[in-house]
């Protein structure tokens, strides 16, 4: 226990100091998300409340886009990953006494981290133009902590793909496979105006949940039950993937 | 002596594809102290054979145990006590050399002072005091091999792995490397199981040697005994035309006393007693077959001839090819 700990700490520190010195490939997880926010709610704000009946459409795409963004972070881990796998780094450690599990805890600590910080900049620019915060700054602490925990539950995904397949194509899977989950939830409007099909789907979409209930906070205030479905959403999402992650982790590390 | 071997391996087989066998039952072992050199030419299993006595890789079949430890039930024990630098440095370009070499103490449970200090010291002693501060992305190929080597002795292991330490190293860095290894060798008794393309080098460090040849070992001893077994003189004939080789090797062949001829695209080497007494047959001969001689060298055997012998072919093409230097 003690060695899982002081080796997860040692390699998240190396996790976090390499970040912060490839800003390169940090600050696009944050530039390309606000992007994609100033464009959408340039394009539908002014038909948004007669539309969907969204009284604020800022507010109901800020939380699209720190999910958005923290998505990209977590993708980053596994590209990081597999990095160290084609280097030969990897087995540099493996030959350590390091306990295996430390080196996927180490980056789901280290992406925790780092999610927090890129959804703290989303939100701070959200609300600059416009988005309110109706739960305040408690309601700001949530949001960011369920992103630190959306954070290392989504790296799983790219951390399995990296430990499986040693191959930096197939790590960039990790984003690819967002898109789609992103698409078929209620990222650009609430599912009430939805076609049947997209609807059904949307609701077995974990991704609705998140957005739901970080939804309620922004634009509603305190809503036990949502808030309870987004943190039960990411424990889906980080069981499912971190269980692969594990499995990937036992194939390729004895 | 009667104390349980460092490293042992039984009867290891390892399978990467089905069928197609990388090692075909490797038995070794290596007594704590000793410097064993691991020498077969590319492809036939050195790394292999590392990788999995280094907990890396699980084996087909077969055992091997460090320090007595089991290297598949007790990885983690194993891990503890050896050191390895792998083939390919294994480094990470972020990181300064320095930081690399203090992660890689904590990760063996070092405390902080102390591996701040003693990575100063290794800092030293693989002449990268300097580059201490800069990304390893960086560095020159040998100053990545050398700190990839320090890495392995950060937590001052008592068993040693080091596939081929010193390829790419120019000859002063190898020198270096050479002395640090025997003065750790020496002072402090760690074991080292080194491979190495450089018969020059096993020949320098290494108390015991074993060949290994399309996954199968071929030849086992010290280099003085496995030189002193071949019994014979070595004349070696460059032949002026290579289409003339195979007459000279008949020649070779047709004479009294001979042991064993073994022939390269453009040189036979003729084992025989008592070399010095035969040159002047052997020239008249040669000239009587009309081989044009480009040159004829008399030599002890080295390394190099008990690796054609156990093989049929050098090792490779370097400086400690010579022939001519014993
Ligand atoms: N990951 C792998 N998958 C399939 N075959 C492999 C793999 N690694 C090694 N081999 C094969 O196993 C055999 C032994 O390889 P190994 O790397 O152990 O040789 P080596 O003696 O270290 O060679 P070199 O001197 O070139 O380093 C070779 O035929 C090689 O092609
Ligand atoms: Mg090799």
């Amino acid at each position: 226990m003690m060695r899982t700990a002081t080796a997860t700490y040692w390699l998240t520190k190396r996790a976090l100091r390499e970040a912060l010195r490839q800003p390169e490939v940090e600050l696009p997880q944050i530039l390309i998300p606000l992007f994609f926010l100033a464009t959408i709610i340039g394009a539908a704000n002014q038909i948004a409340p007669q539309a969907f009946g969204v009284s604020n459409y800022t507010g109901f795409q800020v939380p699209v886009a720190m999910v958005q963004a923290v998505a990209g972070v977590a993708s980053v881990s596994g590209i990081v990953m597999v990095t160290d796998i084609e280097r030969g780094y990897f087995d540099k450690l493996l030959l350590t006494p390091t306990p295996r599990i430390a080196l996927v805890l180490s980056r789901l600590v280290a992406d925790a981290v780092r999610a927090t910080v890129v959804s703290t900049v989303i939100l701070v620019v959200g609300l600059a133009i416009g988005s309110p915060l109706e739960a305040g700054v408690g309601g700001a602490v949530i949001l960011v902590l369920l992103m630190g925990a959306f954070g290392a539950a989504y790296s799983g995904i790219g951390l399995a793909i990296s430990l499986r397949t040693g191959n930096p194509q197939a790590a960039q899977l990790g984003i690819l496979i967002f898109f789609p989950l992103l698409f078929l939830s209620t990222a650009f409007a609430p599912k009430e105006v939805f076609e049947p099909w997209l609807e059904t789907v949307a609701e077995f979409n974990p991704v609705t949940y998140l957005l739901a209930g970080m939804r309620s906070l922004v634009l509603e205030g305190w809503d036990g039950a949502d808030l309870g479905y987004a943190f039960a959403a990411v424990g889906g999402i980080g069981g499912f993937s971190l269980g692969l992650t594990m499995l990937a982790l036992r194939l390729r590390a004895r | 002596m009667g104390a349980m071997p460092a490293i042992e391996a039984v009867a290891l087989v390892k399978e990467y594809e089905r069928g197609v066998r990388a090692l075909d039952g490797v038995s070794l072992s290596v007594e704590a102290g000793e410097i064993f050199g691991f020498l077969g030419q590319n492809g036939s299993g050195k790394s292999t054979t590392i990788r999995i006595l280094t907990t890396l890789l699980a084996p087909t079949a077969g055992s091997g145990r460090i320090g007595g430890l089991d290297i598949r039930r007790e990885a983690g024990a194993v891990r503890e006590k050896i050191g390895v630098a792998l083939q390919e440095a294994g480094l990470d370009d972020l990181q300064t050399g320095r930081e690399l070499l203090v992660l890689q103490g904590h990760l063996y449970g070092m405390s902080g002072g102390a591996v701040e200090r003693w990575v100063v010291e290794l800092l030293q002693i693989v002449d990268l005091e300097d580059a201490a501060e800069r990304p390893i992305r960086t560095y020159s190929g040998g100053m990545k091999r050398r700190l990839d080597l320090a890495s392995a002795l950060v937590h001052a292991p008592e068993i040693v792995f080091l596939d081929e330490p010193t390829t790419g190293l120019d000859p002063i860095a190898r020198e270096g490397i050479w002395r640090y290894i025997e003065r750790l060798n020496r002072e402090d008794g760690v074991t080292f199981f080194l491979t190495t393309q450089y018969l020059e080098e096993a020949d320098r460090l290494a108390q015991r040697i074993m060949i290994l040849e399309a996954g199968r070992i071929v030849a086992e001893g010290s280099p003085e005994a496995l030189k002193a077994a071949i019994a014979t003189d070595v004349v070696t004939v460059q032949v002026g035309e290579a289409s003339a080789v195979g007459r000279a090797a008949d020649v070779a062949q047709g004479l009294a006393g001979v042991e064993d001829v073994r022939r390269t695209d453009t040189a036979v080497a003729i084992y025989l007693p008592e070399g010095s007494a035969a040159v002047a047959r052997i020239v008249r001969l040669l000239d009587e077959a009309q081989v044009p001689v480009a040159s004829i060298t008399l030599a002890r055997p080295t390394l190099d001839d008990v690796f054609l012998r156990a093989t049929g072919h050098h090792l490779a093409v370097d400086e400690g090819l010579d022939g001519a230097t014993a």
